[in-house]
């Protein structure tokens, strides 16, 4: 297939920065049309998760992962293949909770803020939260509900970017349409 | 060799397309009807080889055949159901079907912001290269009726 | 290869006779410390584990014994409810059995007509005019091997996928139905068959196609 071929590079070509860029300007034009912080952080998780329930499809079309029957194994996969393949960062998992149904993602960098110095003003401004939309959403679409927070953020001043998960429940599977 | 019809479903059981091409036989109820019956039978599939199988399962539910027809299935982790009916010369389709899956579904519908998820698929360019693309199949040759 | 059960099945989706020939075992002993590392859920009144699989527990085997006694569906041999049993860290350091639920017969029974329906549903909705229900259905793990009758009796054989010679061994447990069970007066027909002679030749047959399934032509 010829569309298949031609993907492994055309994925790789963009210039980063103009990712960036629009990023940044999508979180300031939201912050311009909404009053809070809190209201911000909530349209970025929607969007999120808008792009979360897509994205999941083409990351299973192209990655060969099967589905996880791990907590662990779900771990492993968003940190070493999702975010390698969406963002090129491969981050750290620990802090795992003693019933394993915990962890943190730690991103040394996060390709999302750049250029991004937060003002005083938006000290509750969650800048990339989109990227926990996104997480859940896709997790959602392979019946796994989770809550996903960022804990700290370089842009505030602490040394890593940490991204808790917390797995909640599995969405058990739906019964046909229209089966009364 | 030959492909009759092609259903997609999502995981909530509305059927996203059906397109056919050499089938002889309708099934004698409405289209809605069918969508619910094969939805139906291929959800209490899954169900009974669950329970009767003797071993943890991986993948699950290939295929069926019955006299006549080879039902080919192939479920992607997000609940999308593909199925594919061949004659019974037509080998194993699983990898067909991943490839209408990847390089159509995903490519076409869901990357298509235009394309609303969960509703029946509207789109031109998705159906024509999915003809196409069954066209092109090694198996797939129209037999004189 | 492996030849797994035999189930007949008469006209009305009524089971009337099955017979497990080989039974993998699948079972996994593990020593938990608190809390536990599993989602454990309730599915037809027994405790399974609904997510988190390693160490040989997998995702959809239940909760056999607990600390070496067995369990009564989803209450522990005391008759306290496993779940409520396993959310006390007084109960650690705790020793589960998991394995995959061997089916009741009720359970085979209602299998049995489920298949029933499957097989008249999969002719319903054929593409091709004329077409029987299943003859044959492939999982990854077995394949699953249907005979009708002409008289509307189903034979059905689960086997390994590799296996075969399959559609021959139907037509010798048909032969064997035909002489142990209906020549047999005091077998009433429909009705489930319980007959010794039927019962033997259909293991030797059972073991003669797994033997010659291995070396023999496909089927």
């Amino acid at each position: 297939m010829s569309r298949q071929s031609n993907r492994a590079t055309d994925s790789k070509k963009m210039n980063s920065e103009l990712f960036t860029l629009t990023y940044g300007a999508l979180v300031t034009q939201l912050c311009k049309d909404y009053e809070n912080d809190e209201e911000v952080n909530k349209q970025l998780d929607k969007m999120g998760y808008n792009i979360g329930v897509r994205l999941i499809e083409d990351f299973l079309a192209r990655s060969s992962v099967g589905r996880c029957h791990d907590f662990r194994e779900t771990a492993d996969v968003i940190a070493k293949i999702a975010f390698k393949m969406y963002l090129g960062i491969t981050p750290s998992v620990t802090n795992w909770s003693p019933a394993g149904d915990e962890f943190s993602l730690i991103l040394e960098s996060n390709p999302l803020v750049d250029f991004v110095e937060l003002p005083d003003n938006h000290s509750n401004l969650v800048y990339s939260n989109l990227l926990c939309g996104v997480l859940r959403g896709a997790l959602e679409m392979v019946q796994m509900a989770v809550d996903v927070r960022f804990t700290q953020d370089t842009l505030r001043g602490d040394n890593v970017t940490e991204i808790r998960m917390k797995f909640i429940k599995r969405i058990e599977e739906n019964l046909p349409a229209g089966d009364e | 060799m030959t492909v009759h019809n092609l259903y997609i479903f999502d995981r909530n059981g509305t059927c996203l397309h059906y397109s056919e091409w050499n089938r002889k036989k309708q099934a004698g109820i409405s289209k809605e009807e069918e969508f619910k019956l094969m939805y139906g039978m291929l959800f209490s599939i899954r169900s009974f080889v669950s329970k009767m199988s003797p071993l943890d399962m991986k993948d699950g539910f290939l295929s069926f055949q019955t006299s006549r027809y080879k039902l080919h299935y192939y479920e992607t982790p997000t609940g999308i159901r593909l199925v594919m009916n061949t004659d019974l010369s037509v080998p194993n389709c699983r990898e067909t079907l991943q490839q209408i899956y990847s390089t159509l579904y995903v490519d076409l519908i869901v990357k298509n912001p235009l394309c609303v998820l969960g509703e029946s698929l509207q789109s031109e360019l998705f159906n024509s290269k999915l003809d196409s693309f069954i066209r092109a199949l090694p198996f797939f040759s129209v037999r004189a009726a | 290869m492996a030849i797994f059960s035999v189930y007949v099945v008469n006209k009305a989706g009524g089971l009337i006779y099955q017979y497990d020939n080989y039974v993998p075992r699948a079972e996994v002993e593990k020593t938990f410390s608190f809390p536990l590392d599993l989602v454990l859920k309730i599915h037809d009144e027994k405790v399974v584990v609904s997510f988190g699989q390693r160490d040989g527990i997998r995702v959809g085997h239940a909760v056999l014994s607990i600390n070496g006694v067995d369990v009564n569906g989803k209450f522990t041999a005391e008759g306290k409810e496993i779940q409520e049993y396993l959310r006390d860290p007084a109960n650690y350091p705790v020793s589960i059995r998991f394995g995959r639920q061997k089916l009741s017969s009720n359970e085979k029974l209602m299998l049995a007509s489920m298949f029933h329906s499957l097989f008249a549903i999969g002719s319903q909705l054929s593409p091709e005019v004329g077409s029987s229900g299943i003859e044959m259905l492939e999982t990854d793990m077995f394949k699953l091997h249907c005979f009708q009758t002409l008289t509307g009796i189903k034979f059905i054989v689960l086997a390994d996928p590799r296996q075969s010679g399959i559609d021959a061994l139907l037509r010798k447990i048909y032969e064997i139905y035909s002489d142990f069970a209906l020549k047999n007066p005091f077998y009433s027909l429909e009705m489930p068959i319980r007959c010794e002679l039927f019962d033997q030749n259909l293991k030797s047959a059972l073991e003669i196609a797994e033997k010659a399934g291995t070396f023999g032509p496909g089927s």
